[in-house]
């Protein structure tokens, strides 16, 4: 079945996700480290008493949109991995798209290729959160 | 032109009979992914629970409203799939934020106890090496005494092993004489 572009589920999913990173990046643009005013505290930390492998990966974001990559890895060293994560998500979701129009009879594979490259993609950005996770259970 | 409208609206019936349940099916594969990506993250990880929930039921009702018709079903499972994945990550970071917090209950009391015992070991040392000076004066006369408690013991050691010093229960000459 021929669908049109804007009834195409796989750009329609394409489109909000590439719109939540942009969001993602526009809140790590617009909240200054400076004032350290970030809105979403650590639940783990409330709840635990002690500071998670992702605090101050908000602070870390909204230094490397500024440029400041030394410093951004001092608030979060994972930060880099998680950021590049997102940008390398924007950018497939474009291309992708893009590729997914031009080639009516490659969809399936498309779609195919695209999972699993962000699959690994995620594995590798969230591989230290993932083992963080895995340990705490041997606790 | 009355076939024509019958037959548009039998069409337009089969299409949404086709699409049943697609769009909650973008939208609960939407909310999950997203879900899967908070629920890793041990910041926010416990509120991803709300929207994996959300995921897990949108893609259901989903599944219901397509399973009276021939609509596809690939976006709704793979919604239901990592949204309940994503649910369970998010509860592990509960009971893993619940663990760590027994934990370090458990361990609070006992840090305090060692911290008790080292400052009562680190007085007790203090006190063995301390040295204290008392000096009163009255009348023109000044007695002063003298608790050099370290250097006394091993002063006093040294002694016993030279045989230089008689045993603490005798007196003194000087204080014998005066006794008599």
């Amino acid at each position: 079945m021929k669908r049109e572009p804007g009834r195409d589920p796989y750009l329609i999913i394409n489109f909000v996700l590439a719109a939540v990173v942009l969001i993602i990046i526009a809140y790590s643009a617009f909240l200054s480290p400076d004032n350290d005013n970030y809105p979403v505290p650590c639940i783990h930390e409330k709840l635990t008493g002690k500071p998670c492998a992702s605090c101050g990966i908000s602070h870390s974001f909204s230094l490397i949109v500024r440029g400041e990559i030394d410093e951004a890895y001092m608030w979060n060293r994972y930060g880099m991995r998680i950021f590049i994560f997102f940008v390398s998500q924007l950018l497939m979701r474009i291309v992708f798209s893009v590729i997914y129009q031009k080639n009516s009879l490659l969809r399936s594979q498309i779609i195919k290729m695209d999972i699993a490259g962000s699959a690994i993609i995620f594995l590798i950005a969230f591989f230290p959160f993932i083992a963080d996770l895995i340990s705490r259970f041997r606790l | 032109m009355e076939d024509f409208s019958t037959s548009t609206g039998e069409k337009g019936d089969q299409n949404r009979k086709e699409l049943a349940g697609q769009n909650l099916g973008i939208i609960a594969l939407i909310t999950a992914i997203i879900t899967f990506v908070l629920a890793v993250i041990p910041c926010v990880g416990i509120i991803a629970l709300i929207p994996g929930i959300i995921a897990i039921i949108l893609a259901s009702v989903g599944l219901s409203q397509a399973s009276g018709s021939n609509s596809p079903r690939g976006i709704l499972i793979a919604g239901l799939i990592i949204g309940v994945v994503a649910t369970l990550i998010s509860f592990s970071q509960i009971f893993v934020a619940g663990k760590i917090a027994r934990h370090a209950e458990r361990k609070f009391p006992g840090d305090i106890q060692n911290i008790i015992r080292d400052v009562r070991q680190d007085v007790l040392k203090d006190l063995e090496d301390a040295s204290i000076s008392i000096k009163v004066e009255s009348n023109g006369e000044i007695v002063e005494i003298k608790a050099d408690v370290k250097e006394k013991r091993i002063d006093k050691l040294q002694e016993l092993e030279e045989g230089e010093i008689q045993p603490p229960d005798t007196l003194n000459k000087q204080e014998s004489d005066s006794l008599k």
